[in-house]
């Protein structure tokens, strides 16, 4: 296809620009996101037996709620129950005294079980956070504070989420005219730029379904506030948005009337029959608008939420107040929208999704990290006209550093505070003060680090540094086996043995990156930003 | 050689402040009022339960198809015309439909 080169033009400097300005923040979030496909099994690597409570038989579970809410009146306004027993599920019930929906770190978290002289046993926890920190570093790139209630990175992200867009249509753009030449060629050998920019072009293209998809759901996930307030002032106007069907009773419900748990799931068992429920989040009990938002999952359905489906249930009268996020009763319009929920999550395919997924994200982290190293070089070639050795301008070396500092960083602050849950688990006041000093430390170091030694020396350094740290979970896990006496612990369960595993196979392709980078670095040309050897005259 | 096909052969401006501003702007509200007209004049109507969603997540799509469109204009000011003339039609449209079948 042919296109006109004036138009060629504009678009190479819209790719380059957006691509040079959100590339660091978006490999964070492709990243951490790939991580987040992972959430559940990286909670139960890391979440402490020290803190478990025995769950209860399901005959128990009437029992368990009822004693619940007659001694912990905070439960009546909001508690969960947990159906299935996993590592990171530490007790059958919790909940929190006080109520807000942002992340506390330090907040109070209360956790109960029947023993087994059938009383309620309740204890005060801190709960760990790590899952929901990855979640956060995926949707704020680390980006602290917070905004009208919202928190600032979102809203950046949200802005990175358009401007990448602009980088999709623009390298759509310029990889037209020589779509068929190019698509699928990988040319390996001498021009290790031609290589690195044809796996961005093979990834960028393969995948590009995918990003369309990321770009346009985070945008919606940034701004819909303001998006739902234009369309009630603009188009809706007098017409109703949301109307909640006015409450039935006039009174509040009281506790002692509540149908029985074991009821409440029977019934939302016999609407989804085809799915596994997971568990129920009781809200506002002793309202005249109480509801349950029951989890349910399956490997079959699309699914509205990062890890499960919804039903929500009446829990006096056991009504189905809302199938509309239930796939097998929504009416069209709602599977459609839960369909754009999953297509940002990947949750319409179980495990088998969540894997590609995994790579799918890490694909998009390495568009990022391509992108600007491929400008970085396109720069060194810009000067070479008319000049033997190019001497690296600073704004390149600087953007090469924080490209380097900013990308290893990131990977060695996540893997270093996962090590954190376990290591300075005893020895922390507060397990998730750690993770985020841990974090921060380990990322502000990385980047330090890149501009204090330059990309090139750096970037082997910071790739070792991944690989020990990735070689240091499993290694982890194996100690706790082998040394008790350092009180330590592993899971055996799939999924945690699944993050051991995973973390030894990216310690061997940080090593592979490690070696190749550092052969680079020794022997590549020396006018480049990936070369530690100096110029003659520098 | 007419006027028009020596135009066509004058290069494409890059304008990068005026295009990025009209995408971010024109190319917004024209979005939005593309997405109300789908909101009273597609399937089911301004009232269909649970549409509401669906509605609000046009509106992104139509932003970023038109703000990338914006690149494609010939200058800065071609494309503040186009979109201002798009947003004109489309709002009468709303406006009108707002009345009409309210």
């Amino acid at each position: 296809m042919k296109i006109r080169s004036d138009l060629l033009r504009i678009h190479q400097s819209l790719h380059t620009w957006v691509g040079i300005t959100t590339g660091a923040l978006l490999f964070i979030g492709f990243f951490a996101g790939a991580l987040t496909m992972f959430k559940q099994p990286l909670e139960r690597w890391i979440s402490a037996p020290a803190h478990m409570l025995p769950s209860v038989a399901p005959a128990s579970r009437d029992k368990l709620v009822s004693e619940l809410l007659l001694q912990h009146t905070a439960a009546r306004h909001e508690f969960t129950l947990h159906l299935l027993p996993r590592e990171n599920v530490t007790a059958p019930v919790v909940w929190s005294e006080g109520e807000s929906h942002e992340l506390q770190l330090s907040g109070e978290r209360w956790q109960a079980t029947l023993n087994q002289q059938g009383e309620l046993q309740a204890e005060k926890i801190t709960p760990d956070m790590f899952g929901e920190l990855i979640d956060m570093l995926h949707r704020t790139a680390g980006i602290p504070g917070t905004l009208g209630g919202e928190y600032i990175g979102v809203y950046i992200m949200g802005i990175a989420g358009i401007m990448y867009f602009l980088a999709l249509v623009s390298g759509l753009v310029l990889l037209l005219p020589t779509l068929v030449k190019d698509f699928l060629a990988l040319r390996p050998g001498k021009n290790r730029k031609r290589f690195w920019l044809d796996a961005h072009n093979v990834i960028g293209i393969a995948s590009l379904p995918y990003h369309i998809v990321i770009s346009l759901t985070v945008i919606v996930f940034a701004f819909h506030d303001f998006f739902y307030d234009g369309l009630a002032e603009v188009v809706y106007r007098e017409q109703p948005m949301f109307t909640p069907p006015a409450p039935k009773v006039q009174e509040p419900y009281q506790v002692q009337t509540l149908m029985p748990v074991s009821e409440l799931i029977a019934r939302v068992q016999q609407a989804a029959p085809q799915f596994v429920v997971d568990e129920l989040l009781f809200m506002d009990l002793e309202t005249v608008r109480p509801r349950v938002r029951v989890a349910i999952n399956s490997a079959q359905y699309i699914l509205q939420g990062p890890q499960s489906g919804y039903v929500i249930i009446h829990p006096y009268t056991g009504e189905l107040l809302d199938t509309s996020m239930l796939p097998t009763q929504a009416d069209a319009w709602s599977l459609t929208t839960t369909s754009f929920f999953a297509l940002h999550f990947g949750t319409y395919g179980g495990n088998m999704m969540r894997w590609v997924y995994f790579f799918l994200g890490l694909g998009g982290a390495f568009l990022f990290y391509s992108g600007n190293l491929l400008w970085i070089e396109s720069r060194r070639k810009k000067q070479k006209q008319g000049q033997a050795a190019v001497v690296q301008a600073r704004n390149t070396r600087w953007m090469a550093a924080a490209t380097i500092g900013i990308c290893l960083g990131s990977i060695i602050g996540t893997l270093a505070s996962l090590l954190a849950g376990k290591w300075l688990f005893t020895a922390a006041d507060n397990i998730n003060n750690a993770y985020l000093s841990v974090y921060y430390a380990a990322f502000l170091l990385a980047i330090g680090w890149a501009f204090y030694r330059g990309a090139a020396v750096a970037s082997v350094h910071l790739l070792w540094l991944c690989a020990a740290a990735s070689i240091a979970v499993p290694a982890t896990s194996l100690l706790s086996v082998l040394l008790p006496s350092l009180r330590l612990w592993a899971h055996s369960s799939p999924a945690a043995l699944g993050v051991d595993l995973t973390a030894l196979a990216a310690a061997l392709m940080f090593v592979y990156g490690a070696r190749l980078t550092a052969r680079r670095v020794n022997h590549g040309p020396r006018d480049s930003v990936w070369s530690a050897r100096r110029l003659a005259h520098e | 050689m007419t006027i028009n096909a020596r135009v066509k052969k004058l290069p494409i401006r890059a304008d990068w402040w005026s295009k990025t501003l009209c995408g971010a702007l024109l190319g917004f509200t024209l979005a939005f009022a593309l997405t109300g007209l789908f909101a009273w004049l597609g399937p089911g109507g301004i009232s269909a339960p649970h549409k509401v969603q669906f509605v609000m997540w046009l509106i992104a799509p139509l932003w970023m198809l038109a703000f990338t469109a914006c690149y494609f204009f010939r200058s800065g000011l071609q494309a503040f015309i186009w979109l201002l003339l798009a947003n004109g039609l489309a709002y009468t449209g709303l406006f009108s439909v707002n009345g009409v079948l309210r």
